[in-house]
């Protein structure tokens, strides 16, 4: 009985010390990460903060002491801009069509190579060679070798005299987008290809399945995390473009193949006009955001790969 | 009428050093028969059961399945069902979708399907799990899933690979009797692949020891045991395993230490060697006939114990199964005799064979 009393009692008043005891030993063991943390906080917390400051703002570098604030008129202008708009399109046909056609090819070649063949180690290398090549490299190497409309050898192959970077100037960027994230979304679908079981692949088999009916049913819903993934990944750099258009096209002619993050540039720094450059930033930050969480989330559940194409 | 028969059929890998994974095999499985291949790893054991389900090339001879020579044909047109040592279940289908996977594909109804699915689940304990992902079951559960997928088909051969080399040890027990059972009801010709001999003695109508690829006998369990046609054989059938010595012929018998055994066949001058069984040594009085062991190991088990020890002369060591309650102590010496002379194998110490083997 005594005992009983006595419990609650004891363990009252060490309960607020030993709390503050485990508070500090945990800071104590955190106290290591608090650089790390302070520099990610410094590095892309505070800028974006002041990029929202900034967007609240009428400010053209060009006028000085003309800057003031405006409330949310930079934010009204982004959405009637047509440009923006145009701009926006061009962003999500980009990422859209880049995404999608690399997936379909890098599945293709990840299959072909997920079988043994003499030569095959050279071959993934040589596969793999666009995804190591600097981005502005690639971008100027197409542009010079591949679309040029007197030395380029897409004329010279065809036997035509196309000005592809005037006349299709957007099918040109994606096709080296295409060109250069083919192998990435190779290589992380083969590493799935390659994660299967072959004893599942197997009894697929003696169940009684074909070529095509263990890769719809079995190999492509385990391959479904690869896939997303991939997706993910793609989109996530495709939407920011940048490298491709400003060394092939300028966006042009025009605005043809403007996306949005060259837009942005082209508001910032040749048009010098903060406020309305950093409101066009922040609304893109927030569609992307949005799109990331929800939009690709909820294609993953519409298409539901995961169990099976039935 | 579904009797497997292997006719010459050999795998042979290429490469610099072609290796012929199974060599010439000849063997046949009968109708509703158990038959077990066993041999230690290596010895192209799983490689055969594969070629019989068309996952490995035949490269020489022909299998059968029935009348129909299947040699040439891909695995879903042999009417087989596999369980493979992985279990090899679809992981991201539940149990259900597991086993109706086969029946869905042959295009049967979705009615039919429910009911095959459900029946054998029903058999195999299963029905609270229909629902459940693979990865949700135990290991035992999931071997059951897998022979469940395997029943439910109703093939006319099961090819069984390692089945329970996943399991514990009591589970192992256990399910080797129900698989046992359930062969014996469904009466499905099944091949068997182990390299746990314990496993191939319990399950087996007949058991197929290989060894390198090359088929060493096949026979009843017990006549496994009684009469191993060579060296190999009698060493890899019984556990422990037997005793092999090679000693010279004297007179139609050899010199254990200072006992003389007589051999059971007229062996001719030079050397046999001579194989006795742990369980067919027993300890002896001091004064009786037999021969001096220094014991270097005890294993005890309860009931029984089992004694390595060296003869001397010999570099070979002996072991003895001794009465579990009364073990010798380490290096103690022991006087050993056989209990009966009809239980000492003798072969060829060149070629290995048995010797008086008819």
């Amino acid at each position: 009985m005594t005992t009983l009393v006595e419990a609650p009692q004891s363990a009252e008043p060490p309960s607020t010390r030993t709390r503050s005891r485990q508070r500090s030993a945990a800071w104590k063991r955190r106290a290591p990460l608090l650089p790390a943390l302070l520099f990610t906080i410094a590095v892309t917390q505070v800028p974006f903060l002041v990029t929202v400051f900034y967007s609240f703002q009428s400010w053209n570098m060009v006028r000085p002491g003309s800057q003031h604030f405006v409330g949310f008129d930079n934010y009204v202008d982004v959405f009637t801009d047509s440009v923006f708009l145009q701009a926006l399109g061009n962003t999500v046909t980009l990422t859209v069509v880049c995404v999608f056609v690399a997936m379909l090819l890098g599945l293709g070649l990840a299959l072909l190579l997920d079988r043994t063949f003499p030569g095959r180690g050279i071959v993934r290398t040589l596969l793999i060679t666009p995804f190591l090549i600097l981005p502005a490299a690639g971008a100027l190497l197409w542009k010079t070798t591949m679309f040029d409309p007197t030395y380029g050898l897409l004329n010279w192959a065809f036997g035509v005299e196309v000005e592809w970077l005037s006349n299709y100037p957007l099918a040109a960027v994606m096709t080296q987008i295409v060109w250069q994230w083919t192998p990435f979304m190779m290589l992380l679908i083969l590493a799935g290809l390659q994660a299967q079981s072959r004893e599942v692949l197997e009894a697929a088999q003696v169940d009684g399945a074909g070529r095509w009916r263990t890769f719809v049913s079995i190999t492509l819903p385990q391959l479904s995390r690869y896939l997303q993934l991939a997706v993910l990944l793609g989109a996530i750099y495709i939407v920011n473009s940048f490298d491709a258009i400003y060394l092939m096209t300028q966006g042009g002619p025009g605005t043809a193949s403007t996306n949005l993050p060259y837009y942005i540039y082209q508001r910032a720094f040749e048009g010098f006009d903060v406020g309305q450059s950093s409101a066009m930033g922040v609304v893109v930050v927030a569609m992307t955001l949005i799109v990331a969480t929800f939009a690709l989330r909820l294609m993953f559940r519409a298409f539901d790969v995961s169990r099976g194409v039935k | 009428m579904a009797q497997v028969a292997y006719a010459g059929a050999s795998r042979i890998y290429p490469g610099a050093h072609s290796v012929r994974a199974v060599d010439g095999l000849d063997l046949c499985a009968g109708d509703g028969e158990f038959l077990v291949l066993v041999g230690p790893s290596g010895s192209g054991k799983s490689t055969a059961l594969r070629m019989a389900a068309g996952l490995e090339d035949v490269d020489e001879g022909t299998i059968a399945i029935g009348d129909r020579d299947v040699t040439q044909l891909p695995p879903k047109d042999r009417d087989i069902a596999m369980v493979f040592q992985s279990y090899a279940l679809y992981p991201h289908m539940s149990v259900r979708e597991n086993m109706a996977f086969s029946l869905k594909l042959r295009g049967m109804s979705k009615a039919d399907v429910r009911v095959k699915v459900e029946e054998a689940a029903d058999l195999l304990d299963l029905t609270q799990y229909l629902d459940r992902k693979p990865k949700a079951l135990s290991g035992g559960q999931r071997q059951r899933v897998a022979m469940g997928r395997a029943i439910v088909r109703e093939p006319s051969v099961f090819l069984m690979d390692e089945p329970l080399s996943n399991l514990d040890a009591k589970l192992r027990v256990e399910t080797r009797a129900n698989i046992a059972a359930l062969q014996r009801r469904l009466a499905t010709t099944t091949i068997y692949v182990t390299h746990d001999q314990v496993e191939a003695m319990t399950m087996g109508d007949r058991v197929a020891v290989l060894r390198d690829g090359v088929l060493q006998q096949c026979a009843s369990p017990q006549e496994l045991y009684g009469t191993p046609r060579n060296v190999f054989v009698a060493g890899f059938i019984g556990s422990p395993a037997m005793n092999l010595l090679t000693l010279p012929v004297d007179g139609g018998g050899v010199k254990l230490g200072e006992l003389k055994v007589q051999l059971p066949v007229r062996a001719e001058q030079g050397e046999v060697t001579v194989g006795i069984r742990p369980e067919s040594l027993s300890p002896v009085g001091a004064g009786e006939d037999g021969f001096d062991l220094q014991v270097q190991l005890v294993e005890e088990l309860g009931a029984d114990a089992y004694v390595h020890g060296t003869l001397a002369g010999h570099a070979d060591k002996v072991v003895v199964r001794t009465d579990g309650r009364t073990p010798p102590k380490l290096g103690e010496a022991i006087r050993v005799a056989p209990c009966d002379t009809g239980e000492v194998h003798v072969f060829d110490p060149e070629s290995g064979l048995r010797i008086g083997a008819e």
